[in-house]
């Protein structure tokens, strides 16, 4: 049973259940228990499986190891340590794992001094020995490995990839056979990737190969929701998921978040002006503290953040940038630069956001919206030096949506209402993958295996026939049998129902293959015709992308034209604006929950507006432009924004957003309500079909590509489109008519369509499909990244893997690998699970839609076309073509008020 | 698809029929290539044997074709031969022999030491070129040498030709291709890949500069026709040149 516990126990309780060693050495070095550990320290000694919850610097590690240090030193003080390991630590991050070593060496080696103090000769007769601790992962040298082979450490630091390897290793596994404890940190990142897929499955593996039940302790800064969580932790017996309690202290360390607009008018500001007042902003900013981050959401966004810092207010070496393109050893320097608080500010991507401790940093700068709600209260929470200092954050933001977005995000954030994490259910690559392991250690009776695979949380409801099938094509079932001993990976025997190792290879392919990060790789854009080089784009990039997008690289405009491997050729766009914003790739999709809360707020917020324009027109008064005189909002809708952390200038910037879109078209979108909207920008060849549709932009990515697909078959036209958080855009032919009849069989069309089915066909022949599907191979070992010591490169896995997506095609559709490739982009990539939710509710009527027809496009539309220039740092171009959209708005609105 | 009086290019398969010397030609099989593969580490499953079994078996039966040509690269592997070739060539002539059609190999830039099989099997391998009847068969690495004045047609493989067509929503699509054109004053026919493996290069979309084949030196590729292959029919889609401004645009 998953249990919560609110009430924590008392200080003594819970030091009483500690060594007095370790009690000691604790109250030498810390004035009281932090929040967390007022649970943790008791419910761990009592070998519970526990989930915590609690900020960055709330004692948060410590919690978890306290009790485990001072069981290892009981056992040690009865001469029964032995060179085994007791507990397993586990992280994703290499950075995190060093980190914990230093700050756990400490205290075993001061512990152990006292005891030895104490005890003098006593020490050697009673044969008590050092706790002694040890890094595991893919950097450790191999000489090191040797040595801990030979004498492991009790407790063993370690990354899920190594913890994969090492419990398939015959003679490794001996020195987990006595394992305790296994304590997993960041539990968020885990959870929500195929790398904690892996992972449940390890454990699960690991607690069956050593024949008893581990205490198991989570850790994570944000997880919601707590129970699946708490399930993803410790996994299922008979189909029950185990005892854990949980503990949250996560509200222990208070936040505090201003929304913070650079000027008072986004639209009629000069970009300029935009720029040097969010520099300025930046500037002062840090100056008020001692040490600042800056999260900018892109790598480019970063560079231009920190050479602008530097060239504006003449910073030198006090300033650094942090992101993943950076080398290891640059990175490491900038932490340890911040640890030791030489750095006055750090400007990160998003590298910076888990993790190792980065000393104290006073506050945190978020430039434009995080996009997601748990994502924003992880950076803010990096700030403040302990748990009882507050976190403070400003966001700046750059357009209204924006300011619109955060203003929700930070409201949420403050509430805490966080967004959910969602576990990749029965992922058949990751369950391949483990099953050649399982093959490698014995021989299985194939029954007792798949029981074993569905304690584990993300296979709790693997049905029988997708895990028979995994074992049948891992067996090489699909080629006739003389060729089974090349195709075939484990050794499957149908009527005895077993399976086991098939090939002396078995093992080495499996260790050399394992894990599920793809090899991604640099794509080499060429202009077509002639072999010049223009640049790097990066893979998950080009997936994106389909032929006549229009894309920057070194500040230039090129046209996506077609790809092969490794390469992609474009040709120079001329006058055209860029329909897919370079750092694509790189933007973190706008969660379904603060979709949702954002289209409750334009709800409640236009209802004032409506009642605001009725008032007005009762009175006799014009409704258009006198509402929209600088300055002024109506009391209610003042009383309304002022619940939100929000200052003067931002109140304004929203009531006179949502004013213009009600005066302009009556018509505000929300999370009941899409609003589909027919205009024209007058610039292009094309009208705008735009769905105002605000679910999250994995939700979007689906609908988008049923609406297009149903449109074109209504046209007999290839549609394009273009998707974004706020919603989706088909680019139509001016000549084609748009009717509210037209679209009304549009909406029938789509809502009775099978979306899997429908996408699955949209996705079938795509760049994205290709990509995807490599990925899936390797990670069923169906394309071996590392053969017998020859290294695929990657133009030739990805060139491979379209010839076995054919072949795989043309033996079964259905293949397993197949399957989940279209089962990874509907459900990890994109939400197809909500989009059909969201049909189902127009089904249903709980969701509506309506047609306008509007001459220019409405002011909720304008971001979706300035899409292609968002980035926050870059937004010349964007600024001009706003104001440019800006104009028609209010040249309309001031006509009917006349 | 009638081509020409003698020539009718089998609806939906790459394979030409010749009336007058009543056979029909195909090019690069590449057999065995899976298991070759599957050897180096991506494993992909057996079809290509499969997928030209039932091509070649449709097209004897409803031609009553007496001889096959294979106009170069039966075989995958540049080097030796390998086991999972072997195999496959050893079971493609069991087949010819089960069907009564007679192979007549030509032999391609993969086919090193396919003569070696040439006594045991009973097989007719031409070293370069072979002119039968009025037609001059050569695989295409190396330029053609007329040595009969009788000939008007010259039929090659090697290029895997094949056009590239991309929708909107990014889909892209590949079909094979014949291409028909003329060379030195007489007809030229390269044949597209019976691999279903060799998906193809896009003629349209590739320069020309990056074509294998020696004669397209010689030759405006630009000037030949693309006759498409796919979905049960066999088309003629017109030039490369007006293929080539389509997928411009």
């Amino acid at each position: 049973m998953i249990e919560f516990m609110s009430k924590p126990f008392e200080d003594s309780k819970s030091l009483e259940v500690l060594n007095s060693y370790t009690k000691k050495w604790f109250l030498k070095n810390f004035k009281e228990l932090t929040p967390p550990q007022k649970f943790s320290f008791k419910l761990i000694a009592e070998k519970k499986n526990v989930l915590i919850t609690a900020p960055t610097g709330s004692g948060k590690t410590m919690s978890a190891f306290v009790s485990v240090i001072s069981a290892l030193f009981d056992r040690a003080l009865k001469g029964g340590l032995e060179d085994t390991v007791y507990c397993i630590y586990i992280s994703p991050l290499k950075a995190l794992n060093n980190d914990i070593y230093k700050n756990l060496v400490k205290p075993l080696t001061e512990i152990y001094e006292t005891i030895k103090k104490e005890k003098g000769v006593d020490l050697i007769k009673e044969n008590i020995r050092e706790v002694t601790i040890g890094v595991r992962t893919g950097d450790t040298l191999q000489s090191e490995r040797r040595k801990q082979l030979i004498k492991p450490p009790n407790i063993l630091v370690t990354t899920p990839e190594s913890l994969a390897i090492l419990i398939n290793s015959e003679k490794y596994v001996e020195n987990l056979k006595h394992v305790e404890y296994i304590i997993i940190d960041e539990l968020h990142e885990l959870a929500n990737n195929k790398r904690g897929v892996h992972l449940s499955l390890s454990v699960e593996r690991l607690q069956e190969l050593i024949g008893h039940n581990l205490v198991r302790i989570g850790l994570g800064a944000t997880l919601y929701p707590l129970e699946e969580a708490a399930k993803f932790l410790v996994g299922y017996e008979n189909g029950v998921p185990r005892d854990c309690i949980v503990v949250d202290a996560s509200w222990s360390k208070s936040i505090e978040i201003r929304v913070m607009s650079p000027v008072g008018d986004m639209i009629n500001a000069h970009e300029n002006a935009i720029e040097d007042s969010m520099y300025k902003m930046i500037n002062s900013d840090i100056g008020g503290s001692k040490s600042t981050l800056i999260f900018t959401n892109t790598r480019s966004g970063t560079e231009r953040v920190v050479f602008n810092l530097k060239k504006r207010f003449g910073y030198s070496d006090t300033i650094a940038a942090h992101h993943g393109s950076l080398s290891r050893e640059s990175r490491l320097e900038v932490e340890e630069l911040l640890k030791k608080g030489a750095l006055k500010c750090a400007v990160s991507s998003t590298s910076l956001e888990l993790g190792i401790d980065i000393g104290a940093i006073d506050l945190v700068i978020q430039l434009g919206s995080p996009k997601s709600v748990t994502r924003s209260v992880q950076r803010i929470g990096r700030a403040g030096h302990s748990y009882k200092s507050t976190a403070k954050g400003d966001v700046i933001v750059l357009n209204r949506d924006d300011l619109v977005e955060c203003t929700i995000m930070a409201d949420a954030a403050l509430k805490r209402h966080l967004d959910a994490f969602s576990t990749p259910q029965n992922a058949l690559d990751v369950l391949s993958q483990h099953i050649v392991g399982m093959s490698i250690t014995r021989k299985w009776n194939a029954d007792e295996a798949y029981a074993l695979i569905k304690r584990a949380y993300p296979y709790h409801s693997l049905e029988a026939g997708d895990f028979y099938s995994i074992l049948k094509y891992l067996s090489g079932s699909y080629v006739d049998l003389e060729s089974r001993r090349v195709y075939g990976k484990i050794w499957y025997d149908e009527k005895e129902n077993m399976f086991g190792r098939r090939g002396k290879y078995a093992k080495l392919i499996y260790m050399l293959n394992l894990g599920t990060i793809p090899d991604e790789v640099a794509i080499n854009v060429f202009l077509e015709g002639t072999k010049r080089w223009i640049g790097n784009i990066e893979e998950e990039f080009l997936a994106r992308m389909k032929p006549g997008d229009i894309f920057t690289l070194g500040g230039r405009l090129y046209k996506f034209l077609h790809a092969k491997g490794t390469k992609c050729y474009v040709e120079e766009a001329k006058s055209a604006s860029p329909t897919i914003p370079p750092w694509f790739s790189e933007q973190l999709p706008l969660s379904y929950e603060l979709g949702i809360a954002i289209g409750k707020f334009r709800k409640e917020m236009s209802d004032l507006v409506r009642e605001e324009i009725g008032r007005r027109q009762k009175k006799g008064a014009l409704a258009g432009a006198g509402m929209l005189r600088k300055g002024s909002i109506p009391k209610a809708i003042d009383l309304y924004l002022s619940k939100l952390p929000i200052d003067k200038n931002a109140k304004s910037a929203i009531y006179t957003y949502f004013a213009e879109q009600e005066l302009f078209c009556s018509s505000v979108p929300n999370n009941e309500l899409i609003i589909v909207e027919y205009t024209s920008d007058n610039l292009k060849d094309s009208s705008y079909l735009v769905f105002h549709s605000l679910f999250g932009r994995r939700v979007n990515d689906a609908l988008s590509r049923a609406f297009a697909v149903e449109f074109g078959k209504m046209t007999d036209e290839d549609i394009s489109i273009m998707v974004n958080d706020n919603g989706f855009v088909l680019f139509v032919d001016h000549a084609m008519s748009m009717s509210e009849r037209r679209v009304k069989k549009l909406f029938e069309a789509v809502m009775s369509s099978d979306l899997a089915k429908l996408l699955r066909e949209n996705i079938r022949k795509t760049e994205l499909m290709r990509r995807r599907f490599r990925h899936v191979a390797a990670r069923s070992f169906m394309i071996l990244k590392n053969y017998k010591g020859w290294r695929q490169p990657i133009g030739r896995q990805q060139v491979n893997a379209q010839l076995l997506l054919n072949a795989a095609e043309e033996i079964d559709p259905d293949f397993p690998i197949i399957r989940e490739t279209y089962r990874e982009i509907f459900e990890d990539l994109m939400d197809i699970g909500r989009a059909n939710e969201v049909l189902s509710g127009l089904r249903s009527g709980k969701i509506k839609y309506k047609f306008i027809s509007t001459g220019s496009p409405s002011p909720f539309a304008h971001s979706m076309l300035t899409f292609g220039h968002a980035d926050v740092v870059m937004m010349k171009e964007r600024q001009q073509y706003l104001k440019y959209l800006h104009k028609m708005v209010l040249k309309k609105i001031k006509s009917v008020g006349k | 698809m009638k081509l020409t009086e003698d020539i009718e290019l089998i609806e939906g398969m790459p394979i030409a029929y010749i009336k007058s010397i009543n056979a029909i030609a195909v090019s690069d099989l590449h057999l065995g290539y899976e298991g070759v593969m599957s050897k180096r580490g991506a494993l992909i499953p057996k079809v290509n044997f499969r997928k030209i079994k039932d091509m070649i078996k449709s097209a004897a039966e409803a031609t009553k074709a007496d001889s096959i040509i294979v106009d170069g690269d039966i075989k995958n592997e540049f080097s030796n031969v390998d086991v999972e070739e072997f195999n496959e060539l050893y079971d493609f002539i069991n087949f010819a022999k089960e069907i009564k059609i007679r192979p007549i190999l030509i032999k391609g830039n993969h086919d090193n030491f396919v003569e070696r099989y040439s006594i045991p099997f009973k097989l007719a391998v031409h070293r370069q070129q072979a002119t039968i009847g009025k037609y001059l068969f050569f695989h295409g690495e190396e330029l053609p040498k007329i040595e009969s004045k009788g000939t008007t047609t010259l039929i090659m493989g090697h290029e895997h030709p094949a056009i590239g067509i991309y929708y909107e929503n990014g889909r892209k699509e590949k079909i094979k291709c014949f291409l028909y054109g003329k060379y030195k004053g007489r007809r030229l026919l390269v044949l597209p890949a019976m691999s279903y493996f060799a998906g193809g290069t896009e003629i349209n979309l590739e320069s020309r500069k990056s074509l294998l084949s020696p004669i397209f030196k010689k030759i405006d590729i630009d000037e030949m026709h693309a006759i498409v292959v796919g979905y049960g029919s066999t088309m003629d889609f017109g030039k490369i040149s007006e293929l080539r401004k389509m997928t411009a645009q």
